[in-house]
């Protein structure tokens, strides 16, 4: 039974290391740049869990790595108007294609679904009303501002 | 026994994910300038119904859509502060095509192409 609380203690601290750690949503958005009036931008964000929290990969935007997907976090893509393909890579390839247009803001959550060897990370279009409760929650992971 | 497993479990899984792809072909987008959409239009009843790839989709009543153009299909709507998407192997931003009151598919702007729909369950735009 020691061993049992051990073992659960041992693992709730490492997945506690997983999480994002950066200042809130609300924090860091008061220091976020305008945005250009020739692009529009992408967040990507994944809530906060224990499953699947050790599985961080990249998140790719038109074949670029921008960032990871980190349970918690959030950061966001500033981006020319027209299509756009957001891709993960885990034990299989998941995308989502979609259109940004000047001065547009989309959403993008990463979330994590049953593969048949681990986990797969997801990404997935959101609404902005969902998007925005979802993210009051959240740290920023992305780039510090200069 | 055991080194031939994987290849075939692999190509088993290829060949389902291959099957869930949305299906589409190219369209060319008729826009109407933004002067000439048409303002929001709300829909009178919650819709749902699946999708050919086995995803179900859900359409509230009272959501806003913009006529936004044509197809050679129908009229495309797109969601007004909301996303509408299509799931397959992959996952695709979506408008809605209509003709005459049914919902005939869906245009994939990304792609520029039109995705029929194997369901035309009727949808009123008000």
């Amino acid at each position: 039974m020691k061993f049992l609380h051990l073992g659960l203690i041992c693992a709730v601290a490492a997945l506690t290391g997983c999480a994002a750690s950066g200042p809130k949503f609300a924090e860091a958005e008061s220091a976020t740049p305008k945005l250009n009036a020739d692009q529009g931008r992408v967040y990507f964000y994944r809530n906060s869990g224990i499953v699947g929290a050790a599985i961080q990969p990249g998140v790719m935007l038109d074949g670029a790595e921008v960032g990871k997907a980190q349970p918690g976090g959030y950061f966001y893509v500033d981006s020319g108007a027209g299509s756009h393909e957001a891709m993960i890579s885990t034990e299989a390839t998941n995308k989502v294609s979609f259109v940004l247009a000047k001065g547009e803001v989309k959403y993008v959550r990463t979330g994590v679904s049953m593969g048949f060897l681990a986990g797969h990370i997801v990404p997935e279009l959101v609404g902005p009303a969902e998007a925005s409760k979802e993210l009051a929650e959240l740290s920023y992971t992305g780039a510090k501002a200069k | 026994m055991t080194t031939s497993f994987f290849p075939r479990w692999s190509a088993s899984l290829m060949l389902f994910l291959a099957g869930c792809a949305v299906q589409q072909t190219p369209a060319q987008l008729s826009a109407l300038a933004p002067a000439a959409e048409s303002g929001q239009q709300t829909l009178s009843s919650d819709i749902e119904w699946t999708l050919n790839t086995g995803y179900v989709r859900r359409l509230k009543k009272g959501s806003g859509w913009t006529k936004v153009g044509r197809l050679p299909q129908g009229d495309v709507y797109q969601p007004r502060n909301d996303v509408f998407t299509l799931e397959g192997a992959h996952i695709h931003e979506a408008y809605l095509v209509i003709e005459d009151g049914v919902l005939v598919g869906f245009y994939l702007p990304a792609e520029r192409a039109f995705s029929p729909s194997r369901l035309h369950p009727a949808i009123s735009l008000h």
